[in-house]
């Protein structure tokens, strides 16, 4: 964002990235990018049924600007990818992209001249979602794998340098182990 | 003027509606017995594998997902009842639809799917899952291969009289 | 639109020697003596088989292929067999698509092959590409109305190290043995018991051995024969299949290439009436691993300065640090070019360029092997000059009255002309004579006549003929005879003057057969001392301006005296009259002299070598450059015959060079451009040169004259055998259990001479060293003794530092 950089390192930035990092995952919001049939599960997630808004994602966004994590959902064709990186490009930092199903992921059966084989090829990706479509808990549950990625995301570059020497790496572990009640 | 408040009745009479909404990662939710979820190669009851890498799957799956290339058992080193085992075993789940035709096209019905959907992960190669991540778990009684036939002499029996033998055996 | 036919043109002329019949309701024409089920099949009608096989005799076993006969208005009593009947006039056939009785007996064989057929297809290497199963699938019984128990046998077993037999599966076509008894002559495979039990087997004592056992694996309709080598590698389906050129020998095999992954899982014959019709041998079935062996070089690598050590490198700094050395060496006192006979045409073209343009010096070789002047003269007089056209071929062996073979072992050194001989031997076309050591396994399977002689008295008994076998000299006269020649006869002094003088008194054609598949191309190109490409000699200065204005170059600026040859070169650089060499794959114990190569290798004062695999060269190399294996590149070999064989890339994007790729590069840093940046552009550079005219050779070598060997003594006769310790053939073990045994061969004679027992060991030897291994009893000239050149632990060249014709220390027993 720009100020952070500047600061230097230390005892209360940790805490500092901790209290940014939440406050960044308390309300992510989406910005769809449903292409084909993983948009429908995608929108069901949405819904009351699945309610992704207790996870602080109210609302999905149709304007780039007011979102920072993209779910590409359904197959994207080489037509669409410039029209995938504008939307990413006009997203504000920091952003996440998150690939629904085995399409977005890899090209999936479309192993043809017409899809990208993932959208890797065209913006980051920070998470893989497999299944086609995945049903709606898959997506949470990538969603929430999301999250706890961005609570280890480094402040500043200093930060960025210390986690990746350390050679850390978030723990995706399923989400209904995670956040399973305690019996 | 009244359908107004009609509507409003709607929202206020689902109040006293039982909740809907899951609690996913609180509850895991159990899916229908028959969810294409994450593969599993199954073991005979002595833990040799069922697989014989015959790469039917292979053939079977439309999105190229899955590559097998067999082996040949040894008396030294036999990872499966019979001459072929496979060797090689990896599933792309970027690729896989979990359409299921492997399933169908499993002569020994080694390979079935899990109910198991939390794959997410941030990497493409991590999700290219191999025969150790495949494998199902040793159950009680059973070896990890490579080791001899236990519950007979050739593959006939294990096709044949598997459960039979197995439970001989455990006696 | 199409308009109605007119009834009358529709009238079938049947022309002299041919017969008209009806299949299915359809008039025909065919030539007398065409099996009905070939007739079909070009009409249209494929009627189903086992057995049935072009290239083989017609059998009858698996009566898959009935059909309903009609002959003069009466029905034949019951279907019968389309793939042994031939076809006769007014003959009304009905096969399956029309009669059901002919479908119905198609069923019933059908039944009756899958009763005892076992349905293990999931483990089965035929599967997915099995006849007997797509026959089962498309036109079978849904469900099994046998229940009884199936019959069973122990599977697999090995019949050979590289064959594995499942009698389960077999339906006893009997291709297999068909194919060993007619066409390699092997007949160690045969049906054995009768009835039920009837099964297809091999002697205990004597396996399967034949260099051609591969073919009996294509052919087999079911997954009864199967390739240890392949066995449950992969499955068709996921196989690409690339057509492909064999590299191992001069006869330039069509091939199949099957892959997947970016590795070859095997190689199949391609179809090619012309050159192996649809065979190939074992080596260049299952000899392809060299290519992913695990020591391949697959960086380049730099001699450092400072520890002597060679060290991966990039290609920019192998580039500049051979260049620098190279112009160098060939500012001091130049630079010679070694190059294998394993190299396409355009890579040799490259080379051969190479040396002239950036090195300029003649001082180039092919012939890692030993080599003659008097075989450069009549390879750059005649051979270089003959193609398909105007040469022998493969066709014109197996029309030819007669052949006659001088210092050639066709099984070993080129199986498809065996192959060949032993075809039109069999019809009797061909008469076959061996002028060799001793009656061979193909002197017998071409049904041949040994003219036996010692080694190195070749010539001597070639200008004897006329006197003591005036009948060869007759049957070489008539027209269409052929004499080939080997490339052993570079080793007897005399040999080539003597064919030459042969061939002109009978009007015989002569070819000269290499072993292996790049000599005939790089002769073509001008990788020799004497040659330009397109055969034109580097002394005659109008062809020297020719190729220079095509090349480009400043004219006067190619050197006009003929170079050194791979001896010279190597004599020239071990007492530093050369300062540099250029080896690309040339393995040192090939040679004649390896201890010559050693020194050179070591003298000389800058080696770079072009290598795929470490070698004996590697060791001295200052800058060691990798190249790419025959299937990841394309290019083509000039086979024997002179006859173009091209080939594409197999495995795309490994980002392996082809050598003329690395030339090029490295000649660009020379200040050289030699056009070939890749092998189509050397290839159409090379086409720009066309062929230059034949200056004519001047062959005129006496034969010498035979002294005896002395007490103690023997003249060694060697040659290669087909499987042995060639650098192609590393990395295959099942290929290598199907070498011959090694054992050395001496008359009953000599043997009781030396004091030699059978079963015994001999043990040979020459002031270099010494080889023991045991030795067998033939019909050898007395005073004789031969070893293979290159098999086992026995290294001719390496340990004895002789060759073909050398006298040999002879004793027996173990030392």
């Amino acid at each position: 964002m720009g100020l952070e950089e500047k600061l230097p390192n230390g005892i209360l930035l940790t805490s500092v990235e901790k209290l940014v990092n939440w406050t960044r995952k308390s309300s992510l919001w989406p910005a769809t990018f449903g292409l084909a049939c993983c948009a429908i599960e995608m929108m069901t997630t949405g819904g009351p049924r699945y309610d992704l808004a207790r996870f602080g994602m109210e609302v999905f966004r149709a304007s780039p600007r007011q979102a920072d994590l993209m779910i590409v959902a359904g197959r994207v064709t080489n037509k669409m990818a410039p029209v995938l990186r504008q939307i990413y490009d006009q997203m504000p930092e920091p952003r996440w992209v998150l690939a629904m199903g085995v399409c977005a992921s890899s090209g999936g059966m479309f192993n043809n001249y017409a899809v990208v084989q993932g959208v890797d090829h065209v913006v980051p990706v920070d998470m893989y979602l497999p299944g086609c479509p995945p049903r709606p808990e898959m997506l949470m549950d990538a969603i929430l794998k999301i999250h706890a990625k961005i609570m280890d995301e480094p402040l500043n570059a200093v930060r960025a340098k210390a986690l990746a020497d350390s050679g850390y790496r978030t723990d995706l572990i399923p989400s209904s182990e995670r956040f399973a009640r305690k019996k | 003027m009244f359908e107004s408040l009609k509507g409003f009745g709607v929202t206020f009479g689902t109040m006293f509606k039982k909740v809907v909404t899951e609690e996913y990662p609180e509850v895991k939710k159990v899916t229908a017995p028959r969810f294409h979820g994450r593969h599993q190669l199954n073991r005979h009851p002595d833990g040799l594998e069922k697989c014989v890498g015959c790469e039917l799957c292979a053939w079977a799956c439309p999105a190229d997902a899955i590559f097998v290339e067999g082996g040949d058992n040894t008396e030294e080193a036999r990872y499966s009842p019979g001459e072929r085992y496979g060797m090689d075993y990896q599933i792309n789940y970027l690729r896989c639809i979990g359409c299921g035709l492997c399933i169908e096209a499993c002569p020994t019905r080694s390979l079935t799917m899990t109910n198991e959907y939390e794959l997410a992960d941030d990497n493409r190669q991590d999700l290219i899952f191999t025969k150790e991540d495949l494998l199902a778990p040793l159950l009680p009684g059973m070896e990890q291969p490579p080791h001899p036939m236990r519950l007979g002499n050739n593959e006939t029996d294990y096709y044949v009289n598997g459960p039979q033998l197995a439970k001989e055996a455990g006696q | 639109m199409t308009i109605a036919p007119d009834k009358n043109s529709t009238e079938l002329v049947v022309p002299e020697g041919h017969v008209k019949l009806v299949i299915d309701g359809v008039e025909v024409v065919a030539p007398k003596g065409e099996l009905l089920i070939r007739t079909a099949e070009r009409l249209g009608t494929v009627i189903p088989r086992f057995c049935d096989h072009p290239l083989l005799e017609p059998a009858g076993a698996c009566r898959q292929c009935l059909v309903e006969v009609e002959m003069g208005g009466r029905p034949m009593p019951k279907p019968q067999a389309s793939c042994t009947m031939t076809v006769a006039d007014g003959m009304v056939v009905k096969t399956q698509l029309t009669s059901p009785v002919a479908d119905k007996a198609q069923q019933g064989v059908m039944e009756l092959l899958l009763i005892n057929h076992p349905l293990d297809c999931p483990i089965c290497d035929k599967g997915g590409e099995c006849p007997l199963q797509n026959q089962a699938i498309a036109h079978g019984r849904s469900d099994s109305r046998f229940h009884e128990h199936k019959r069973t046998f122990p599977k697999p077993i090995n019949i050979s190290t590289q064959v594995l037999l499942d009698r389960e599966r077999c339906v006893l076509c009997q291709r297999c043995t068909r194919f060993s008894a007619q066409i390699a002559g092997d007949p160690f495979i045969e049906l054995l018991e009768r009835g039920a039990q009837q099964q297809i087997g091999v002697a205990k004592e004597k396996p399967f051995q034949s260099y051609f056992s591969g073919n009996t694996i294509q052919i087999c309709p079911v997954g009864a024969l199967t390739s240890a080598a392949y066995r449950f590698r992969a499955r068709p389906f996921d196989l690409v299949s690339t057509p492909s050129v064999c590299e191992h020998c001069s006869s330039g095999c069509a091939e199949r290439t099957d892959w997947r992954r970016g590795k070859v899982q095997r190689k199949l014959a391609g179809d090619d009436p012309q050159v192996n019709e649809e065979w190939i041998c074992d080596k260049g079935r299952f000899a392809f691993r060299y290519a992913t062996a695990d020591d391949r070089i697959t960086r380049p690598m730099v001699r450092d300065a400072e520890t002597g050590e060679l060290r991966e490198s990039s290609w920019t700094e192998a580039l500049q640090v051979a260049a620098a050395g190279l112009l160098a060496a060939r500012d001091a006192n130049g630079v010679g070019v070694l190059t294998g006979g394993r190299l396409t045409v355009e890579d040799a073209y490259a080379y051969s360029k190479f040396a002239r343009i950036a090195l300029h010096t003649n001082d180039i070789d092919f012939r890692a092997r030993p080599h003659s002047a008097e075989e450069l003269e009549f390879l750059s007089g005649t051979t270089v000059f003959t193609n398909p056209d105007n040469g022998v071929t493969f066709q014109g062996i197996e029309s030819a009255p007669a052949a006659l073979l001088v210092a050639f072992e066709p099984e070993e050194e080129a199986p498809i002309v065996f192959l060949r001989l032993r075809k039109s031997a069999r019809k009797g076309t061909t008469k076959v004579f061996h002028l060799g050591q001793f009656t061979t396994p193909a002197v017998e399977k071409t049904f041949g006549t040994l003219l036996a002689c010692v080694p190195g008295a070749e010539a001597n008994a070639l200008n004897a003929l006329p006197d003591h076998a005036s009948d060869v000299v007759e049957l070489l006269g008539k027209p269409g005879a052929v004499i080939l020649v080997g490339e052993r006869a570079a080793e007897i002094p005399g040999a080539f003057t003597a064919v030459a003088r042969l061939a002109e008194r009978t009007g015989a054609k002569v070819a000269w057969i290499p072993r292996r598949a790049g000599e005939r191309g790089a002769l073509a190109v001008g990788a020799t001392p004497n040659l330009l490409p397109g055969g034109r000699h580097v002394a005659n200065t109008a062809a020297r301006t020719e190729v220079e204005r095509t090349w480009g170059v400043e004219e006067g600026s190619l050197p006009a005296n003929p170079g050194r040859d791979t001896t010279g070169i190597l004599e020239a650089a071990a007492n530093g009259q050369l300062s540099g060499l250029v080896v690309g794959g040339v393995d040192p114990f090939d040679l004649p002299d390896p201890a010559l190569a050693e020194k050179a290798l070591a003298q000389a004062g800058f080696v770079v070598s072009l290598e795929l695999r470490p070698s004996a060269v590697t060791a001295h190399a200052d800058v060691v450059l990798p190249i790419a294996p025959a299937v990841e590149k394309s290019g083509s070999y000039l086979n024997w015959e002179g006859r173009r064989r091209e080939f594409g890339t197999t495995l795309e994007g490994t980002g392996a060079l082809p050598d003329c790729r690395v030339l090029d590069t490295l000649a660009v840093e020379m200040d050289a451009d030699l056009f070939t940046q890749t092998p189509a552009a050397a290839a159409a550079d090379l086409a720009r040169l066309g062929e230059g005219a034949p200056s004519g050779s001047s062959l005129n070598v006496a034969a010498p004259l035979q002294s005896p060997a002395g007490a103690g003594k023997a003249v060694l006769a060697t040659w290669h055998r087909l499987i042995g310790n060639g650098s192609l053939q590393v990395d295959e073990p099942h290929l290598a259990g199907t070498a011959r045994p090694v054992v050395a061969k001496v008359a009953e004679a000599t043997a009781q001479q030396f004091g030699l027992e059978t079963g015994g060991y001999v043990t040979v030897s020459t002031e270099r060293g010494a080889i023991t291994l045991p030795v067998e009893t033939d019909d050898l000239p007395e005073g004789v003794i031969w070893l293979p050149t290159n098999s086992g632990d026995v290294t001719v060249r390496a340990t004895l530092g002789a060759g073909h014709g050398s006298i040999v220390s002879v004793s027996g027993g173990k030392s």
